[in-house]
């Protein structure tokens, strides 16, 4: 469960401060995948790193329960100059997982062959991408935090990135940043609609989805 | 208590990784961080001995200037490495677990680890050339190598935060703290400085920084001007005001 608890954060855009947060109360259930549905520029990226832990409010609370992942998303936490299983092995360091077995798992999971020994600089964005999601995946979370990635790769490395994904969603809940709204249809059973500053939870995606699309259609 | 057990194990990770980033390429890997200085300090030593040859305490001028140099090294190791640590590691700052504050810690120990190693290999290479061992006392090499770190880590502290939000102090910085090894009682003894003069030079913590480190080597050098009271609180003064801009600063550190 995560609660927020009269939060406000505003940002810096362009020597003005945005409202991302404006004294919100919000609580997402245990057991509900929620996609969240906002307007580019919304902040929906920043309340991914807000509920991580990585970004600060600005005041308010934020209450979580269960372990809770970093954000997963297109670039990764990667440090460029050490390669692909040094990243790994200090991911499961940082985390407490035995090292060894996480290695052998994103080594199998990724597919770099024998990239996974070379700089991460190397790499192309989608090389990166599938080292990114595969080592999210080998590492065991109460709660995912995606921001615009579920399947990366080729035909068959995004069959196997669903299967995992869906073995997952048994056990964990997912928080989910998407602009594809079919995507969001198939992981989220509820939603979030972010706009300037006001965020409405709606138990069931579908209706998320339409009043995130009547304030796009408004604008 | 499951915070400390999350620092502890994020800061282990991040030794791991600066030894094995910083000289993993090459073979011999972490060894030439210990190696490159090392020859670095042993061929200045043999430099400078070559135009001087009688140093100002003792007989031995490379035991002179090696002795205030490693001294001053401590501090200037330290701060640079400590300087650059979350820019470094910025994308590791990532994961949640990672605490800015960790990549200080970690790059802190490494370094002092590195140098305590450097230290004792150029101490004893130089030990062994001489006629007549040096006796040492540990003790004030100890206090001069943690004081010195320690004020190394407090301006880490506070550079990582400044040259990210003002560019052009890093610049600033640069230039004034290159000159710093000249004035720090390397080539010379404060003590024998003319008195108005004398007082300014020991205005700089660093010179005590020397002075201490010497008087583990030369039992009859009496380190006139020595002020441990002043190096103390200089030293912890800077590492209050180092880890408070660091922690009022965190949103910086983490880019938000």
């Amino acid at each position: 469960m995560i609660q927020l608890r009269n939060a406000t954060k505003s940002v810096n855009v362009n020597g003005g401060r945005v409202p991302i947060l404006a004294g919100v109360d919000l609580t997402l259930p245990t057991g509900r995948s929620v996609g969240l549905l906002g307007r580019n520029g919304a902040g929906k990226s920043t309340l991914l790193r807000i509920i991580a832990g990585t970004n600060r409010l600005d005041s308010g609370r934020i209450v979580r329960s269960g372990t809770i992942s970093w954000p997963l998303g297109f670039k990764g936490g990667f440090q460029s100059s050490m390669s692909g299983a040094q990243n790994v092995r200090f991911v499961a360091r940082i985390y407490g997982a035995t090292t060894a077995e996480l290695v052998d798992y994103v080594e199998d999971f990724a597919e770099l062959g024998a990239f996974y020994h070379e700089p991460v600089s190397t790499y192309s964005s989608g090389m990166r991408a599938r080292l990114a999601f595969g080592l999210s995946m080998g590492i065991n979370f109460d709660c995912y935090l995606i921001d615009e990635v579920t399947a990366v790769g080729d035909r068959n490395f995004k069959k196997k990135c669903n299967a995992a994904f869906a073995a997952k969603l048994g056990r964990a809940d997912i928080i989910m940043v998407s602009h594809s709204i079919g995507t969001l249809r198939e992981y989220c059973h509820s939603g979030v609609v972010m706009e300037q500053g006001i965020l409405t939870y709606f138990d069931d995606i579908e209706e998320a989805i339409r009043v995130h699309e009547a304030n796009m259609d408004a604008r | 208590m499951k915070m400390i057990v999350v620092h502890w194990r994020v800061t282990a990770a991040l030794v791991i990784r600066e030894m094995s980033v910083r000289f993993g390429r090459k073979p011999g890997g972490y060894v030439w961080a210990v190696l490159d200085p090392a020859a670095h300090i042993l061929l200045l030593t043999l430099i400078f001995q070559t135009l001087t040859r009688t140093p100002a305490l003792g007989t031995s001028f490379a035991l002179f200037f090696a002795t205030g140099y490693l001294g001053f090294h401590f501090y200037q190791a330290t701060a640079n490495y400590v300087n650059s640590a979350i820019k470094s590691n910025r994308s590791l700052l990532t994961y949640p677990n990672v605490a800015p504050i960790d990549t200080i810690v970690a790059r802190a120990i490494l370094q002092i680890i590195t140098t305590a190693f450097v230290a004792t290999i150029v101490l004893t290479a130089l030990q062994l050339r001489l006629r007549v061992p040096q006796t040492v006392t540990f003790p004030p090499l100890i206090e001069a190598a943690t004081l010195a770190a320690l004020l190394g880590v407090s301006v880490g502290l506070f550079n990582n935060v400044m040259f990210q939000k003002y560019p052009l102090y890093e610049q600033i910085y640069n230039i004034v703290h290159r000159p710093l090894f000249m004035i720090s009682g390397i080539f010379f003894l404060p003590d024998a400085i003319p008195n108005p003069y004398r007082d300014i030079v020991l205005l700089n913590p660093l010179v005590h920084v020397t002075m201490l480190f010497r008087t583990g080597f030369y039992p009859s050098y009496r380190a006139t001007g020595l002020d441990m009271g002043y190096l103390t609180l200089f030293v912890v003064s800077a590492l209050i005001v180092g880890m408070t801009v660091f922690t009022v600063s965190s949103s910086v550190l983490r880019s938000e």
